[in-house]
């Protein structure tokens, strides 16, 4: 799939999704975007709905600035792990060398190790803690410092939405907490790194020496607990103060060599194996989680701001055009003039006109009927009559709920040739949704030539107009 | 498949075949639609696209006008003085559309018989209030000599007009047993699956595509009913989530009541704009009538007890009755609630948030102010109304719209059941209301608007 056009801002896949996040949430607030151009980009990229819609995204957002917004969050985010490590770093550093001291003064191993590992072990416990609770905040103090930090770097208004969408976009898949975790773990490895190498250069350049102190608990509870506590970097490879070198340290500070040196691995295998390496491994799995859940992490189409987006994205058809033109000029039958030479008789000819019960109505002296032209063979015969014997007057009945056709036009137009005077009665004008049609059928009357009051919709009028004839005529 | 689907749309002049590609495609500009005959005097065509891909073509055509002649006419084609053989149906009207009478005369009709050979199918649309007449009978026996299969479309069948029956009897003997019954302005639910499916019956070997189709339309559907359930989740949750602090004199509570009112009511019609959008809803559709509102906005307000009582929500609704004890602090305070009902929600919806701001609360009431927040009843009577509004325009464009039964299991849910626990978690974030802003948008208001749109949409049944 293709998303990147070479002139525009190179966003990843996931940096697409982010900033149509963005660009949803301000359309949702502050009404949909003029996006004619961005959509036909999206319809000729072509592909799937999610790829039409990051692909309008793209363009709107490179229009908006959010595409901008994005990638300097992005830009700030980095700059913000940068500071936060660095400093982090110089606090593990500072904090190895305030915890060891100058060397004036013997070093007391618990507070010291209490020192390096406290607060590092309390907040690795709230963070689990928190994991296990399934709270929203999984991603520890430090992570939403940093995100903190990486919005309010800058103040401009893009950065809001930006954030708000980052937010959003990750809540529901639960991948912040994983994102954020990844940057609190990694701060903390890198303030307990420090720390290590804080330990390494002040033990490598100073002399130390080594106690416990205590006041009401046994001796053996130190050995113990000093054997327990240095049991997991043992696994490392650190030395460990032997029982009689930990018991002598309670009582003064040890000068001899073997057992500095052994203290010395001894606290700094405490801080690798209890600091580095759980950091370490916690920040690489949730770094792991967050990039397998981010190749997974598709936006939700079916969200109302997606949705309308649907029909002009993914339209459910197009249109071909015309592929067979009008040609413009439609020829038509005519009505001839009146002409002379009829008999004199009056003709009632009906057409097409099915299931009229009161068909045909009591006709006026001297008037005949013609029946019901339906058929080729009714037509024929028809047009034969009256060809054999034109009438003076002949009224041709249609059905008005029908619509007027070039067919019937065309069959009035013969029928009226074959007459000295002829008019249309439209019947069942009167019924309901006769309205419209009855008013095409004056149309299409009038088109064939036969003038308006040559067609009429009162039967009572029309045969009136029939049963005239005799009168005019005698 | 080497090439998509193509299907003729054929029939009398002034049967709704415009209105028919109209319907298929989505597109309410295709073509010209009009009352009037012989509208449409070109052929023009539209792709159906499911997923981006093109499954079927259909060709809207002039109307047939004069098939009596136009059949005496094919009928007449004789065989050429060497041949010697009677032609079959197929060869006349080829031959016929070599003749000059094609371009001229006939040109309507030889347009349609052009698109008749270049097509796979053909549905052939009847206006089911016109009787049978001999006509169209001769149009069946043209077209049916164009050699692919025809597919009648009965249209306007719900017309009390309507004589579906002479339909059916005159198309089975004319050899056409598969038809189909569909409203081309407004189908029935199911409708256009039906046709898909008589369709494929026809055409078998494009029965995937057909199918493609059929799936793809349901699920754009359903995509839809989704997103609207969702837009109907978010006011939800705006309003419940509302809450305004005012200090406690009267007067002041009578200014506030009045802005939160304002803010609820327009919040509402954002969200009714929003539905209308999402079901391409526009002032001057055909079908605005069906639609509960009166250009685009609700006729009754919001905060009227009139409108209550219209919907089945208060007093009179009997065995609510915790309901009723809401409404009567609603007709006092137009609706609104001083404290009680937020804060029962706001200690159901649980966690250290509520325990913050309940410790808001009491600070609050020491500085002697009170809040105010939307009651209960609003809360159903907007769930209620905007369900309401979401099926009618479901509905819309499809036939037989039932009655709006006043016992809906979903809104009776609504009007008497408990509020559900996602709007009394909403309760407890006065900073999730976008009615007041900024509105904080944390994942956990993410997750409420999808617990309550799940809500929504899987309402008890019975």
């Amino acid at each position: 799939m293709i998303l990147h056009s070479p002139d525009s801002l190179r966003l990843s896949s996931f940096e697409l999704r982010w900033l149509a996040e963005a660009l949803r949430r301000r359309e949702e607030r502050s009404g949909p975007l003029e996006d004619r151009e961005a959509v036909a980009a999206a319809c000729t990229a072509g592909g799937g709905l999610e790829a039409r819609v990051l692909r309008r995204a793209q363009v709107l957002g490179e229009r908006e600035g959010l595409a901008a917004g994005v990638t300097s969050w992005v830009g700030r985010a980095r700059l913000a792990t940068l500071l936060l490590g660095a400093l982090a770093l110089a606090s593990g550093f500072g904090a190895a060398v305030a915890v060891l001291g100058d060397g004036t003064r013997a070093v007391n191993v618990v507070w010291a190790l209490g020192g390096l590992l406290g607060i590092h072990l309390l907040s690795l416990l709230l963070w689990l803690a928190g994991l296990g609770l399934g709270g929203r905040d999984g991603g520890g103090l430090l992570g939403r410092a940093w995100l903190g930090l990486s919005s309010r770097l800058s103040g401009a208004r893009e950065t809001v939405d930006v954030t708000q969408a980052l937010v959003g976009l990750l809540g529901p898949p639960r991948l912040l907490r994983w994102w954020l975790g990844a940057v609190t773990h990694g701060v903390w490895l890198a303030a307990l790194a420090g720390a290590v190498v804080g330990l390494i250069v002040t033990l490598a350049t100073r002399r130390y020496g080594f106690v416990w102190e205590t006041t009401i608990l046994p001796a053996d509870a130190f050995v113990r607990a000093v054997r327990l506590v240095g049991g997991l970097p043992a696994q490392f490879g650190f030395a460990m103060p032997d029982a009689e070198a930990v018991r002598a340290s309670g009582d003064a500070v040890q000068s001899g060599e073997a057992a500095r040196i052994a203290w010395s691995s001894w606290l700094l295998g405490c801080v690798v194996a209890y600091g580095v390496v759980p950091r370490l491994f916690l920040a690489s799995v949730c770094f792991g989680l967050w990039r397998s859940g981010r190749s997974r992490l598709r936006i939700d189409v079916a969200l109302p701001g997606y949705a309308v987006l649907v029909p002009r994205l993914m339209p459910a058809s197009e249109r071909i055009g015309v592929t067979d033109a009008d040609p413009g000029r439609m020829p038509g039958p005519h009505v001839e003039g009146r002409r002379s030479g009829g008999t004199g008789r009056a003709m009632l000819v009906a057409l097409e006109l099915a299931g009229q019960a009161d068909w045909p109505p009591p006709l006026p002296p001297g008037a005949s009927d013609a029946g019901v032209v339906d058929s080729r063979e009714d037509r024929k015969q028809a047009v034969a009559a009256l060809r054999a014997d034109p009438p003076a007057r002949l009224l041709v009945a249609c059905d008005a709920r029908q619509s007027p056709d070039r067919g019937s036009l065309e069959l009035i137009a013969e029928l009226s040739r074959h007459a000295n005077d002829s008019r249309v009665l439209l019947v069942g004008a009167g019924q309901m949704d006769a309205g419209d049609r009855r008013q095409h059928w004056r149309d299409g009357l009038r088109g064939i030539g036969m003038a308006s009051e040559r067609v009429d919709d009162n039967p009572a009028r029309a045969l009136a107009w029939l049963g005239a004839t005799e009168r005019e005529d005698g | 498949m080497a090439r998509s689907l193509r299907i003729a749309v054929v029939g009398h002049t002034n049967t709704g075949k415009t209105s028919l590609l109209r319907t298929l495609t989505r597109d309410t500009g295709f073509g010209e639609v009009s009352s009037r005959p012989s509208t449409t005097r070109h052929v023009e065509g539209a792709r159906l696209l499911a997923d981006g891909e093109v499954l079927v073509e259909l060709y809207d055509t002039p109307g047939l006008e004069d098939p009596i002649a136009l059949l005496e006419r094919v009928e007449a084609i004789e065989a050429d003085a060497g041949e010697d053989k009677r032609l079959d149906g197929f060869t006349r009207i080829e031959r016929f559309l070599q003749t000059p009478v094609a371009g001229r005369r006939f040109e309507q009709e030889a347009k349609v018989l052009r698109q008749m050979l270049a097509s796979d199918a053909a549905f052939y649309v009847v206006d089911a209030r016109d009787p049978v007449l001999a006509k169209h009978r001769d149009e069946l026996a043209i077209l049916a000599n164009c050699a692919i299969p025809l597919l009648p479309v009965l249209n306007f069948v719900l017309d009390p007009a309507a004589d579906e029956s002479s339909w059916r009897e005159a198309l089975a003997r004319l050899g056409l047993h598969a038809v189909v019954r569909f409203d081309t302005v407004a189908p029935e639910r199911g409708g256009e699956r039906r046709l898909y499916e008589k369709l494929a019956t026809l055409v078998d070997e494009h029965r995937p595509a057909l199918e493609r189709l059929v799936a793809s339309r349901e699920r754009e559907a359903q995509a839809r009913h989704a997103a609207g359930l969702r837009v109907l989740a978010e006011l939800l949750v705006d309003v419940a989530a509302a809450r305004a602090t005012v200090a406690a004199d009267p007067e002041s509570i009578r200014a506030a009541v009045a802005e939160l009112h304002e803010k609820v009511r327009r919040r509402e019609q954002v969200g009714v704009d929003a539905l209308l959008t999402l079901y391409r809803f526009r002032r001057d559709d055909v079908d605005a009538a069906a639609l509960p509102l009166l250009d685009g906005r609700w006729e009754n307000d919001l905060f009227n007890p009139e409108t209550f009582r219209a919907m089945g929500i208060g007093l009179g609704t009997g065995a609510a009755a915790g309901a009723a004890a809401g409404v009567g602090i609603d007709l006092m305070l137009g609706g609104l609630t001083l404290g009680t009902a937020a804060l029962l929600g706001a200690i159901a919806g649980g966690g250290w948030q509520a325990m913050r701001q309940f410790g808001d609360r009491v600070v609050e009431r020491l500085r002697g102010q009170r809040e105010l927040s939307v009651d209960d009843g609003i809360l159903r009577l907007l769930a209620v109304r905007q369900m309401r509004l979401l099926r009618a325009l479901e509905a819309r464009g499809h036939a037989a719209i039932a009655p709006i039964r006043l016992v809906d299991p979903a809104e009776k849910q609504w009007r008497e059941g408990p509020i559900p626990e996602p709007l009394l978690r909403a309760r407890a974030h006065s900073d999730w209301s976008a009615l007041f802003e900024p509105r904080a948008d944390g994942p956990g208001r993410e997750e409420t608007v999808t617990a309550l749109a799940e809500r929504l949409a899987n309402a008890p049944e019975g």
